[in-house]
């Protein structure tokens, strides 16, 4: 496995619902992004189909594998990279359950998925209406690195980008669809899940305009001692390269050791404080 | 510090970014429909001016249509130059309709009609008003861009379906004083920043003497609500009467009527304005 890998922040606008033109932009996007030498390319949570569908979603929805899946890992070969883009998937059981998910493709095809862990239903979000929660938190071997991935909200919880980092992820990817009035958070946070986790995290937002919400791009690869690698803009269409070197981790690890100092008992603390809330 | 301290500061606009939101939002959105341009009514006043000054710098003066539609009970020649003067600054197209003759047939043909009811008579311009903007829409495949702010909007101080009535409303997400910096800030004209604001739909018509309140104070109790801070506390932190903030609560949540579609009885499985809920622009 290479030390090194070169990652795309494909800071993207999907049109609502149109499926078909969103694989051509991102098909696009990842031959963009193999040229510059990305080995990785990243689009933001629900690239496939837009964020706001409301009750279009359930016509969205698709199992992985599926029939967008099966036509991105072509693109995956053809190009011999890795990427990971977010749909809506529909469960093979009972066609109602819906995720908020995450797809990661390699040249070999499907690798795996992640399922949103918390599904922000306020403000303008109304994601608990249409979407279930995931269960699990995997990590995926890659030739490439340990991946973890998580969903946008999900960097508010730091359970998870922990979980992950304790299984092993060198580099966790955080998809997101951000409106403009929270861009402070989410710059802070996802600095904050890569110190305090001392790992690379990519964070890849959405742009362009739905229903009135402003995505803010904003996407950037930030190191484990959290400084930023690549930044790509705000408001616009953009791709960012940055490219880790996974032996970093190590001089940060030993500078700021926050996984020897863990203190395994406070998470049982937390859980029961947690559950009496 | 408190995070959350009722002054002035707290509305402070970061007008350079406004801007660049509220221009992205027009142009995205008249893209998307596909229409050629919008057009939009010009009265002289501050929100009117604001949104054909922003509507002009997002989509270019060309495809701006500002229209005046000036009537004998209210005319004012004031307005009429300030409309002349924010038309040649941003360059937008300005065409100047006098309604009083349609009104008067209003008049003349409604069997109730009654002078001494100004207040049917000016929602009946504001109506009027709206039924030449959308003509005008139509006939040049152009969206009707509304101009009314968030203090209005909260309050219900608007006609229903009259002034209000538009495809876009850039500006309703920033209360009166808001719009007033970004006014400002954008090359709107001082003299029609600092005019006092009025509907204009009977002579001397003041928008803060019918509220009861001036807009720098509603504000911040309007904003106070939107964080769900409780009237005592909004009271207590402007120097204000619990009773006079729960009055301007109470007008706030009776308003919603005027900001939704109307309201249905739900009788099947998905319903128009309930939870039919699809995507939108």
């Amino acid at each position: 496995m290479s030390n090194t890998v070169n990652v795309a922040l494909a800071q993207t606008s999907s049109v609502i619902g149109d499926k078909r033109h969103n694989v051509k932009m991102m098909r696009k996007q990842v031959a963009n992004a193999r040229r510059k030498g990305a080995n990785l390319v990243v689009f933001p949570e629900l690239s496939l189909t837009g964020y706001v569908t409301r009750d279009i979603t359930y016509s969205l929805a698709e199992p992985i594998p599926g029939p967008s899946t099966h036509l991105l890992e072509e693109t995956a070969k053809k190009e011999g990279v890795h990427l990971i883009f977010g749909m809506m998937e529909r469960s093979d059981k009972v066609s109602a359950v819906v995720y908020n998910a995450a797809v990661l493709l390699g040249p070999d095809g499907l690798i795996g998925k992640y399922r949103k862990m918390h599904l922000p239903t306020h403000s303008v979000f109304e994601e608990k209406r249409y979407y279930r929660l995931g269960y699990e938190a995997p990590i995926f071997q890659t030739d490439i690195g340990k991946f973890g991935i998580m969903i946008c909200y999900d960097v508010f919880f730091p359970e998870i980008a922990r979980l992950l980092r304790l299984k092993g992820a060198q580099l966790i990817i955080c998809i997101s669809a951000s409106p403009a009035v929270r861009r402070k958070f989410f710059e802070a946070l996802t600095v904050a899940r890569a110190i305090e986790n001392t790992s690379f995290l990519a964070y890849v937002n959405l742009v362009g305009i739905e229903d009135g919400l402003q995505f803010w791009g904003g996407s950037r690869l930030i190191a484990p001692n959290g400084s930023v690698i690549a930044q790509a803009k705000y408001d616009e269409e953009d791709l960012a390269l940055g490219s880790i070197d996974y032996t970093d981790l190590e001089r940060v690890e030993a500078f700021v050791p926050v996984l020897r100092d863990l203190r395994p008992e406070l998470f049982d603390c937390l859980k029961e404080q947690a559950e009496k809330l | 510090m408190r995070l959350l301290k009722l002054a002035r500061s707290i509305l402070k606009l970061d007008a350079p970014s406004v801007e660049d939101r509220i221009k992205r939002f027009i142009k995205d959105y008249v893209r998307k429909s596909g229409a050629k341009g919008v057009v939009l009514g010009v009265s002289g006043g501050l929100d009117s001016s604001t949104t054909a000054a922003i509507a002009s710098l997002s989509l270019g003066s060309e495809k701006v249509l500002g229209i005046s539609m000036p009537e004998a009970e209210t005319h004012s020649v004031k307005h009429l130059e300030h409309i002349a003067l924010l038309a040649e600054k941003f360059g937008f197209h300005l065409q100047t309709l006098d309604i009083s003759p349609t009104l008067r047939a209003y008049y003349k043909t409604l069997p109730i009609y009654r002078e001494t009811d100004k207040f049917s008579r000016g929602n009946l311009k504001a109506r009027v008003r709206m039924v030449y903007l959308y003509y005008y829409a139509n006939n040049l495949d152009r969206l009707v861009c509304g101009s009314s702010d968030k203090s209005e909007t909260m309050m219900g101080y608007f006609t229903k379906w009259g002034d209000v009535a538009a495809d876009i409303s850039p500006l309703m997400d920033l209360y009166k004083t808001q719009v007033k910096q970004l006014a400002l800030h954008i090359g709107v004209p001082k003299e029609i920043v600092d005019k006092p604001p009025t509907p204009a739909l009977w002579p001397g018509q003041l928008a803060e003497e019918e509220l009861g309140v001036k807009y720098d104070i509603l504000d911040l109790i309007l904003y106070g609500l939107e964080h769900f801070v409780t009237p005592e506390k909004i009271a207590t932190q402007l120097n204000l009467t619990t009773e006079f903030v729960k009055s301007i609560r109470q007008r706030w949540l009776d308003a919603e009527h005027k900001r939704r579609l109307p309201l249905t009885t739900k009788l099947s499985y998905r319903t128009v304005g309930a939870d039919f809920r699809l995507p939108y622009g």
